[in-house]
């Protein structure tokens, strides 16, 4: 047990070391569990000390004590670590006498240890990672007894377990919070009125989750290159790194990058692959680094960046948040890319529509410029004008609804008549074609009532209305057109265009009512609220 | 080409670049009692503008071939002929964040004849 090579090997201290980073242990809070854990082996050991020891690179650290008052110590005054490669039970009966032991300050001082026995704790994956140990200060010649060695190696496989779970725990808890962050990344994407917006906002909203100092997003060249980084989150006190670069400046991203692999790094002064090259790494701040290729029909089209000014572990569930706000910010780019393009092709559509509109006019303009029924060519202008209004209105919202007040209101508008038309009801959205039918018609109502009705007099008034009543199709909308104030009506004896065009109705369908009232013209227009989005 | 002058009827000009629609606005305008002379895009407008002191009215389209466009013009006759009235016509909606001055009507296209006819009667008064 006494071997010369009493301290551990290389290769266990790399395991060891990466083992309990991924623990995120070192340096937390005393907790309960670990506690009573080396309560009870004291106890049962008949001792006045016991800790739980965790082997860092240069210290030993306690999770849990029971009668010593450090913290931790240097790497060079732990008993623990001796043996500790070996996987088994380390027992010292005194330490008086051991010589790796008898020069130890806390054998020579006031801490008086005098028999040491420690079981090692063993995660899961096999790597050793500290030591369960009970310590007398008075001598011990016998040792501990079987049972008290059965019982230590109990507690030190509880031990392990209890870090293990703490850190599934841990990772839950974190998985819970990137959920969330996700989520609110997902409302940012989506609220966010332009690209530069929503790649700021969610970039604010990743640095944040993963408390770093910097992060962004940046487009890549077509040989991956370069990268423009139109705008990054900084932690106070952090330079952005907006603006264009050269991938190289910063180290050997290029391959990784094309092929669609993450770089991870955890510290980029100290990472043997020098993915990230030292130089950048200093000149732009930083230590520790995730950059998150972003893909597009298997191409590398932009990366998203993490910085990190202190070297940092970066556990798997922070790795796949960043793949999935990557991949979010990317369909949100794409979204808005689309977006604005439709903007633009409506917008030249409707400019050509309403060019095509305006040669219409000229050329009905030339040919019917002999015709001696003049109400005829103005009739079909008015006609020509409520159509372009009708699509000026479903312009608004880029061709998919239009309102059917504002419809109403560019009608009445156009007609001229906004004074004596009173327009009462809800929003109501109408397709494209219910948009062009419904201000079709009601230009006929308005230019009928201009002819004969209640607005060809001084003083009759129109009132529209319209409300959507419930039935078990989503609801039906219903127009009342009611003229008031004008001179006597009647049935007209020829149903001309205009009439037809009425009859029609909403959504081609029909639905629609006239009544020759004595107090004027009344029109009721119906149509099924499911049929009105979609028509 | 020579200009016949005629004191009685004021005298707009119609800037457009389509020819059918030019046409269209000239014969409308023209029929309602003014002269009318036309141009296919700012730079002839502005020749013209140069060459004949008695135009009262400038009834312009926005998109047209060529360096300048409708809105642009305006600016340069407010700035060189602050006594030319302007209407404007487009097809386009009338840009939110205008640089024109806001007393320029504008219209939208296809335009209702009596209503360009009502404004141009009113500035050429």
């Amino acid at each position: 047990m006494l071997s010369p090579s009493a301290g551990s090997t290389a290769s266990g201290v790399i395991e060891r070391s990466e083992a309990l980073t991924n623990l995120m242990v070192l340096d937390t809070p005393e907790e309960q569990s670990f506690d009573d854990l080396v309560f009870v082996a004291a106890k049962a050991c008949g001792v006045p000390v016991a800790l739980i020891t965790l082997l860092d690179t240069d210290r030993q650290w306690f999770k849990a004590k029971f009668g010593l008052e450090a913290r931790e110590t240097e790497i060079e005054h732990s008993i623990c670590q001796l043996e500790i490669d070996t996987g088994d039970l380390l027992e010292i009966v005194d330490l008086t006498i051991d010589a790796r032991t008898r020069r130890n300050p806390l054998v020579t001082g006031d801490n008086h240890f005098r028999t040491y026995a420690g079981a090692p704790l063993v995660l899961r994956s096999g790597a050793i990672v500290g030591r369960l140990c009970v310590i007398d200060t008075a001598p011990r010649p016998a040792g501990l007894s079987d049972v008290e060695r059965s019982m230590l190696k109990a507690l030190a496989r509880l031990a392990s377990e209890n870090l293990e779970l703490r850190r599934i725990a841990m990772a839950s808890e974190r998985q819970t919070e990137l959920q969330t962050a996700l989520v609110t990344l997902g409302e940012v994407i989506r609220s966010s009125s332009n690209t530069e917006e929503m790649m700021a906002a969610a970039a604010a909203v990743v640095g944040r989750t993963l408390a770093t100092d910097r992060a962004g997003f940046g487009i890549v060249d077509h040989n991956v290159e370069t990268i423009d980084v139109e705008t990054d989150w900084t932690a106070p006190g952090i330079t952005s790194i907006a603006g264009r670069h050269r991938l190289d400046e910063f180290g050997s991203l290029h391959k990784s990058l094309v092929n669609g692999v993450p770089i991870v790094v955890r510290d980029a002064l100290t990472d043997e692959r020098e993915l990230v090259n030292r130089d950048g790494a200093v000149r732009i701040g930083i230590r520790a680094v995730v950059d998150m290729p972003v893909r597009d029909q298997g191409r590398t089209i932009a990366v998203f960046f993490v910085h990190c000014g202190n070297p940092r572990l970066w556990p798997t569930e922070e790795i796949a948040f960043l793949r999935s706000a990557a991949d979010r910010l990317e369909a949100g780019v794409a979204r808005h890319r689309t977006e604005q393009r439709q903007h633009i092709i409506n917008g030249e559509i409707a400019h050509r529509l309403k060019n095509t509109l305006s040669m219409v006019q000229a050329i009905a303009s030339q040919t019917l410029k002999t015709v001696t029924d003049r109400n005829s060519v103005y009739a079909f202008e008015r006609r020509l004008m409520a159509l372009s209004a009708a699509h000026d209105s479903l312009l608004q919202t880029s061709w998919a609804q239009a309102d059917l007040r504002t419809v109403a209101e560019t009608v009445t508008e156009s007609v001229g008549f906004s004074e004596r038309v009173k327009l009462v009801g809800v929003p109501v959205a109408l397709g494209p074609s219910a948009a062009l039918s419904f201000s079709l018609i009601l230009h006929e109502l308005l230019t009928n009532a201009c002819k004969y009705g209640a607005l060809s007099n001084e003083v009759g008034t129109v009132s529209v209305t319209w409300r959507v009543e419930a039935n078990n199709d989503g609801g039906f909308l219903k127009v009342e057109w009611r003229e008031q104030g004008g001179p006597p009506v009647a049935m007209p004896t020829r149903k001309g265009f205009g009439s037809k065009l009425i009859s029609i109705g909403l959504v081609g369908a029909g639905g629609v009512d006239l009544r020759f009232d004595s107090a004027g013209l009344a029109a009721d227009l119906h149509a099924s609220m499911r049929h009105l989005g979609q028509a | 080409m020579e200009h016949v002058r005629e004191v009685d009827r004021p005298v707009v000009l119609v800037v457009e670049d389509e020819p059918l629609i030019r046409l269209f606005a000239l014969e409308m305008i023209e029929d309602a009692g003014f002269e009318v002379l036309e141009a296919a895009n700012a730079s002839a407008a502005l020749m013209t503008l140069e060459e004949r002191c008695d135009i009262r009215v400038v009834f312009t389209d926005v998109d047209m071939p060529g360096s300048m466009d409708g809105i642009m013009l305006a600016i340069r006759i407010r700035s060189r002929w602050p006594d030319v009235q302007i209407i404007i016509t487009s097809g386009r909606p009338w840009p939110e964040e205008a640089v024109v001055p806001a007393d320029i009507p504008f219209f939208s296209k296809p335009y209702r004849q009596d209503r360009v006819l009502d404004t141009v009667r009113k500035m050429a008064a």
